[in-house]
């Protein structure tokens, strides 16, 4: 199964320089993107997970950020090196994000149907005119009602989820290769969120693009990967299919992300909790960043940063845990449960 | 049921804003309920329910517009001498959402604590001061030497077990805790979550808990109710809610929710809700009725009698 | 993929143990407020140079009147008009220390030879024969101590005000802010005029004149903070603990506020010692023999072709103090302002 990469980060580094030193926010991060599939990015804030995809984007602040070094390759180019000029055409045409606000990233002062007109006419070059026409079928395609009296409208006279899916369809507008979704339901309710979801999948599999989908919420990861890293302390530390990381995770941290949150079976007994607070990247720790919070913690830990480990061909993760001489442990109970929940739906076809 | 102790009883609240202008918002809607003493009741509903606004009028941030809150028969809004506001500030505390905006950012740790202890002349001397300080830093899990440092330095969570130090010290019976963890990341949510219960073990605690993550709700509550636009169309015990959604909102509401769990979520279907689905007939009363024991639904006659059937 | 520049021994994969009291350790030094903005000042070397002259010129204003045997009221007739000249700069010619002024017809001549005079007047003298360099500090003294005053008044009457309008609210506030926009209303210069000629100049009058509706602009930056703190989480908490208003406008606005104050002050003291200097140039100024720079440079003016120096000296200082508050102003506000913090 030879699966075409659009998207590959190699070993890269990021820091911010601050008034009190040296951020190291990213610390070696390789993954790629698939043709066509839905990868969630998974952490907490501060894990590097926004910082990454804006490094894509190149919209990290120029003034006190830098790539130290690595790669990011789309299709076959290395974007770190391209110039702003360079970038300005893939921005928006072949890659395109959405970002967590629907509320601040529409211009409140232009009609929605010129925000979305804006990238037609400059990447595309279509006339204004066409520009219309495709903008009424874009309002169309992410499902509001009336796009023809709807496009000369502007944003103030739109609902929260109204305004995402019209941010979705400024995104799409240009049918891009790669979709960079930022936190993109966070800030609406459940029911909204539910169908913002159910149109990113609807649309993702009409027009064929490869999502990277950042978010703290596992339910939300549950319902659109294919694919999840799971990143901590600026590096991933485990990527898998969802089946593999949602049903066999390996590193300590995703037993505690998955752990922590109370499924409608959890009742009385007191949900793990992973202690302490994630690390300082101002100063990272020495070896593993996760040990000073890991329960199953080895001296290799303080001393060594773990290698990825191959659990299959799809599923690696990053803890000294995998290694033959570690001693066995047993995850909590939570996961055990889950395990066996996946084995007994697998076993039973 | 009836042994139970009424600790609260909410009757009729009505928090209008604006009132007889053109944007009048009638944020909480005549809603009536009850918190018995050493539960956890949990208010779920949308951004823009009222979930908020309810607990904010209970603990008199706002001026209630009407109905009457009844705190072990007292009620807590109308005329009150500032000594008997003094106690109801003892007896029923608040937890904020917002670990960043709820701490003086100008104030050391051990003075935001203490402040609730300064109001009340809860300490003799300086020294008992910083030892009640100490013992709440402890009790929620952070130690001393933090009481000499500023807010900005903490951590989302910590931060949050701070305010929730704030609102014991001054030994609360009640406490309503006002999205306490939707700010925080998710492997801090159970630090805190953990905590709120341990201390309602020890320390008997009541708790209003309003939320609008489902299942940290329906673990950490015993019965819950669901608001929508200003009304509460559903309460029921966590177990009955899920298990019995008997309201098409609460049932869309479940629906939505994503479960950490792939193989569900690909199977699951969504229902969605739209309010004129009810076909309420003009003038026909829809009030909240208790169809089985416990399990209150906002419905009219008609539905009434269905659910019920559908219940049986 | 193991990574193979490091040794791996079997004994590593032993249990370790960590102290469960570290984790929630803050290894950074605890800062305060005033520390944190000192950090950020600091690095801002406009702001700190600033400062460094602020400082020399505060000092000289007090110290600078007693460097010369003169005083600044003292005249001496037969001393006027002297340019400047200073010990051991007089020989260096392209510094304008030599004591020589020009003719009309563009010859230059030493003045203190050509009327034999064996004195050393720093900054020169004036029409009258006073030292220049004594009157200058004082008249800085003086506008500095008019500008401070202002500013000072204007924060506590701003500060009040607007602290009541917003956290009362209601009625209260709109009658108090109709009242702020009447005066914003009337043009400052004409109500200025007014209270000088009934007054009559001198100090107290230009600060009463400068603070009558200088505070307005003060009280409406602490209305607009009032009204963002009202509905803030810790205030919440801090109502539902049970605390009094004045504990929370004193315990929880106000310091939260010192930032906006204090930049606001710092903008408020340049424009009052500008505006000083306007009221004397047009002649409402202070007194003789009480000189303040704004009528140093309005005496200067009368004689600016002949003598430039009466009016360049004074105009520098004016000039200096400020561009140095302005920067210094500017300095604490990107230091202050809690929106750039990271």
């Amino acid at each position: 199964m030879v699966v075409e990469k659009v998207l590959e980060v190699k070993d890269l580094y990021i820091s911010f320089h601050t008034f009190a030193g040296e951020v190291k926010a990213i610390r070696g991060v390789s993954f790629d993107l698939r043709k066509g599939e839905t990868l969630a990015i998974v952490g907490e804030s501060g894990s590097g997970k926004s910082v990454t995809t804006k490094s894509i984007m190149r919209l990290l602040p120029e003034h006190n950020s830098e790539i130290k070094s690595g790669q990011i390759l789309f299709e076959g180019k290395d974007l770190t090196k391209l110039t702003d000029k360079q970038m300005q055409k893939i921005r928006g045409k072949d890659i395109s994000m959405i970002f967590q606000d629907p509320m601040t990233s529409l211009n409140p002062t232009m009609k929605i149907g010129s925000q979305i007109m804006e990238p037609l006419i400059k990447h595309q070059k279509l006339s204004k005119a066409a520009a219309r026409e495709r903008a009424i079928e874009l309002l169309k395609l992410v499902g509001i009602p009336k796009p023809e009296i709807r496009v000369d409208q502007y944003p103030h006279q739109f609902s929260g989820g109204m305004r995402q899916r019209v941010v979705i369809a400024i995104a799409l507008a240009c049918n891009p290769k790669v979709l960079i979704a930022d936190e993109p339901t966070t800030a609406l309710d459940v029911t909204i969120q539910a169908q913002i979801l159910e149109l990113m999948k609807d649309l993702q599999r009409k027009i064929d693009t490869s999502i990277i989908f950042i978010t703290h919420d596992l339910g939300v990861v549950a319902n659109v990967a294919d694919r999840v890293a799971v990143m901590y302390g600026g590096k991933i530390v485990e990527i898998g299919t969802a089946d593999e990381i949602f049903y066999n995770p390996q590193h300590p941290y995703t037993w505690g992300l998955i752990s922590s949150m109370p499924d409608m079976e959890t009742n009385d007994e007191e949900l793990y909790s992973i202690p302490g607070t994630p690390p300082d990247l101002l100063d990272p720790p020495k070896g593993d960043a996760f040990a000073p919070r890991n329960p199953y913690v080895m001296k290799i830990d303080l001393e060594q940063e773990p290698p990825f480990f191959k659990v299959s061909d799809t599923h690696y993760a990053a803890t000294w845990l995998l290694h033959p001489d570690a001693p066995k442990v047993e995850p909590p109970e939570a996961v055990k449960r889950r395990r066996n929940q996946f084995v007994g739906v697998k076993g039973g076809k | 049921m009836g042994e139970r102790k009424k600790l609260l009883e909410i009757r009729n609240l009505k928090q209008y804003f604006n009132v007889g202008k053109p944007n009048e918002v009638r944020a909480v809607d005549n809603v009536s309920f009850d918190i018995y003493k050493g539960e956890v009741l949990g208010l779920v509903g949308e951004s823009g329910c009222g979930k908020s606004t309810t607990g904010r009028t209970i603990i008199r941030l706002y001026d209630a517009t009407g109905g009457e809150v009844l705190y072990d028969g007292v009620n807590v809004h109308g005329k009150k001498t500032k000594k008997e506001l003094k106690q109801f500030n003892r007896k029923m505390q608040m937890i904020f959402q917002d670990p960043y905006a709820s701490l003086n950012p100008r104030l050391k740790i051990a003075d935001v604590i203490a402040e609730g202890i300064d109001i009340h002349g809860l300490a003799k001397s300086k020294e008992d001061r910083m030892n009640k300080v100490y013992e709440l830093l402890e009790t929620v899990g952070l130690n001393r030497e933090h009481a000499n440092r500023y807010p900005h330095e903490f951590s989302g969570g910590q931060r949050q077990r701070i305010g929730i130090a704030r609102a014991l010290a001054v030994d609360p019976e009640f406490i309503i805790a006002d999205e306490p963890i939707s700010a925080l990341d998710v492997s801090i949510q159970a630090q805190v979550v953990n905590l709120m219960k341990k201390l309602q073990k020890e320390k008997g605690l009541t708790y209003l808990f309003i939320a609008h993550d489902l299942s940290m709700v329906k673990y950490i509550s015993d019965r819950i109710g669901v608001m929508y636009f200003g009304k509460m169309v559903e309460l029921a015990p966590a177990e009955e809610l899920y298990r019995n959604p008997l309201h098409p909102y609460t049932q869309s509401l479940l629906s939505a929710i994503p479960v950490p769990d792939p193989i569900s979520e690909r199977t699951r279907k969504r229902k969605t809700y739209n309010p004129a689905d009810h076909n309420y007939e003009e003038n026909e009363p829809v009030e909240f009725r208790e169809v089985t024991p416990g399990h209150f639904v906002l419905c009219s006659e008609k539905e009434f009698r269905k659910y019920q059937s559908q219940s049986k | 993929m193991i990574n193979k520049e490091n040794v791996i021994i079997k004994d590593m994969f032993q249990p370790a143990h960590i102290d469960p009291s570290k984790s929630e350790k803050i290894a950074k030094p605890s800062l305060n407020f005033w520390q944190d903005a000192w950090l950020r000042v600091r690095k801002n070397k406009g702001a700190v140079t600033s400062m460094i002259i602020l400082a020399i010129i505060i000092i000289m204003a007090f110290v600078g009147p007693m460097l010369t045997p003169y005083d600044f009221d003292h005249q001496n007739t037969k001393h006027n008009n002297l340019p400047p000249r200073i010990q051991g700069l007089e020989n260096i010619h392209w510094l304008p220390f030599d004591g020589t002024l020009t003719r009309r017809n563009g010859t230059e001549y030493n003045a203190y030879e050509a009327r034999n005079i064996d004195a050393y007047y720093w900054f020169g003298t004036d029409s009258l024969g006073r030292d220049i360099f004594a009157r200058v500090w004082k008249g800085t003294q003086i506008s500095l101590l008019i500008a401070f005053l202002a500013a000072v008044i204007d924060m506590i009457i701003g500060v009040a005000y607007g602290a009541i309008s917003g956290y009362i609210g209601g009625r209260v506030d709109s009658v108090m802010q109709r009242i702020i926009e009447v005066l914003v209303g009337i043009p400052n210069l004409i109500i200025v005029v007014l209270m000088i000629l009934v007054l009559k100049p001198g100090i107290i009058p230009i600060v009463i004149a400068l603070t009558i509706t200088g505070w307005t602009s003060m009280a409406r930056v602490v209305r607009a903070q009032v009204l963002k703190f009202k509905n803030q989480e810790f205030v919440l908490a801090s109502k539902t603990l049970g605390a009094s208003d004045t504990s929370i406008v004193f315990k929880h606005m106000i310091p939260n506020m010192f930032g906006v104050i204090i930049i606001n002050t710092m903008f408020s003291i340049p424009n009052a010692i500008f505006f000083e200097a306007f009221l004397s140039f047009i002649g409402l100024g202070l007194q003789e023999p009480f000189a303040s720079l704004g009528t140093l440079v309005d005496d200067g003016f009368k004689s600016m072709i002949a003598f430039p120096y009466q009016m360049i000296i004074p105009s520098i200082m004016i000039a200096l103090i400020m561009v140095c508050f302005n920067l210094v102003a500017d300095g604490l506000r990107d230091a202050l302002d809690p929106k750039m913090r990271d």
